[in-house]
């Protein structure tokens, strides 16, 4: 899988936890990578994703900031 | 014709193109004939206790056909005693009093010393001076020139000193050889500069004959660094420029001085905040009458752009000068290769997959010819594969359509705000 797709992929998990109504709430990043936590807050439920491509850590942050400014 | 005249520091001139304390102004004579070639202004080759030289002083650099890509010299300050020098500049400001004669000053880190030097110099009707705490080769062995210029409280206190005894403005040259150049810069406004000019040479050996096993150049065998300038060194003095002119605490004018060799670097600097410019290896190069070209391109551009005077230049480029935090992390470009004229010499290619992203494919058509294109989903926008290129146009950067602008400290401080 080449990187773009591995981005795409990644992508596509963040944007299906985003259409569940999760909203990312906080995220630890490391040697690995970025751990992201979502939390869903009819639910209360929590999940985490392990995003390791650049661009999917650009986008989630993006994502991030948009919601924290909203 | 757009007004090329400068006021740098108050020190005035007919336009932005200085001649830099070097060889080229090591003389009435010659400073003289730079004049009627048309230089706005001269920084004399630096006064102090005259010295020595040894014989073998300079070394370039060819780099695949273009001579002079890079210079060094193991000159030092003038050999020629003061009165001669100073009868000389009364000589060249009597016969050219709108041009701009600068004395560059070296002596010894002593109160006394740059007094008297200061007083004689500014008796005989100069514009300004410029310190040389540059020069890193020969007086740095005696604790002159770039020895006194690393060390920021030797700058603060030497400029304190010089602005004790002078009358006209004060210009310190720095040295590139250090970390941060925008510290001896602000040790240079504390002691009171009224302007600060950069860069000086960068400490050099410029090579090793492989069957002597001499250095490059040498004398009766051995060799001593020299300061390296000219075309190759003019990125590292633009940064330099560029971050004391972004800096709110350096807040006099700059002199740019670093690989200049014709208007368009001149342009350059001027944007990223010197209010003039000085040139040396260019004129040693090819003579000082390049001046008319700088002269004719320069008003030229500032025709093409409207603009009235090369004043109004000054700086415009600064705000667009940051810390790399401060980029847009979302900013995207990606390449595009034109198979009109595109000459199939798979060197995009080749960088690509090396040394880079192998984002570039070799793909045969229908017709069974081979092209090359760019897997842009792939491509991170590194510019490799059009720098390489040996064809203009053949490789274009193209911007792409992104998210809303980010920056790292954006990001960082969005993520923080989080644990």
């Amino acid at each position: 899988m080449s990187e773009h797709e591995q981005y795409l992929a990644e992508k596509e998990k963040i944007d299906q936890l985003l259409s569940e109504g999760y909203n990312i709430y906080h995220a630890v990043e490391n040697l690995d990578g970025a751990f992201v936590e979502f939390f869903h807050l009819k639910s209360g439920t929590k999940k985490t994703l392990h995003i390791r491509t650049a661009n999917a850590r650009k986008y989630f942050s993006s994502i991030f900031i948009q919601q924290k400014s909203s | 014709m757009a007004d090329l005249s400068i006021n740098l520091a108050g020190i005035k001139s007919p336009n932005p193109f200085w001649l830099a304390s070097a060889p080229p102004t090591n003389s009435g004579y010659q400073v003289q004939r730079a004049f009627e070639a048309g230089w706005g202004g001269a920084v004399w080759k630096t006064l102090g206790d005259p010295i020595l030289n040894v014989s073998s002083r300079f070394a370039a650099i060819n780099f695949n056909g273009q001579r002079v890509a890079g210079f060094n010299n193991i000159e030092l300050i003038t050999d020629r005693p003061l009165d001669v020098n100073l009868k000389e500049i009364y000589e060249t400001k009597k016969r050219f009093p709108n041009h701009a004669i600068i004395a560059s000053l070296m002596v010894e880190p002593k109160q006394e010393k740059w007094h008297e030097i200061v007083k004689r110099v500014e008796d005989v009707g100069v514009d300004g001076l410029e310190l040389n705490f540059g020069c890193p080769h020969g007086m740095a062995e005696r604790g002159m020139g770039s020895a006194s210029g690393q060390v920021p409280s030797l700058v603060e206190k030497q400029t304190y000193w010089v602005k004790e005894a002078a009358k006209t403005p004060v210009i310190v040259k720095l040295t590139p050889n250090i970390t941060d150049i925008t510290v001896t810069a602000e040790a240079a406004v504390n002691g009171g500069a009224d302007a600060i000019s950069m860069i000086n040479t960068i400490n050099s050996l410029m090579g090793v004959d492989l069957d002597t096993w001499n250095t490059i150049p040498h004398v009766a065998g051995k060799g001593a660094h020299g300061g390296y300038c000219g075309p190759a060194v003019k990125p590292i003095a633009l940064n330099m420029v560029a971050e004391c002119a972004r800096n709110p605490r350096i807040s006099v004018p700059i002199s740019g001085i670093g690989g200049i060799s014709n208007w368009q670097d001149a342009v350059e600097f001027i944007l990223m905040g010197a209010a003039g410019v000085q040139v040396c290896t260019a004129a040693m190069h090819h003579g000082f009458r390049i001046v008319e070209d700088m002269i004719e391109g320069l008003d030229h551009y500032l025709d093409s752009k409207n603009i009235s005077a090369v004043s109004e230049l000054i700086g415009k480029s600064v705000p667009r000068y940051s810390d790399w935090g401060n980029l847009d992390l979302h900013y995207n470009i990606t390449a595009q290769i034109n198979t009109d004229v595109c000459i199939n010499c798979n060197k995009c290619h080749i960088a690509c997959e090396d040394t880079s992203h192998q984002c570039i494919d070799m793909i045969k058509g229908d017709n069974g010819r081979s092209y090359l294109k760019v897997r842009e989903e792939d491509c991170v926008g590194c510019n490799l594969c059009a720098i390489v290129c040996p064809v203009e146009g053949a490789i274009t950067m193209v911007e792409q359509t992104s998210m809303q602008p980010m920056t790292w400290n954006e990001r960082q401080a969005a993520l923080n705000s989080s644990k």
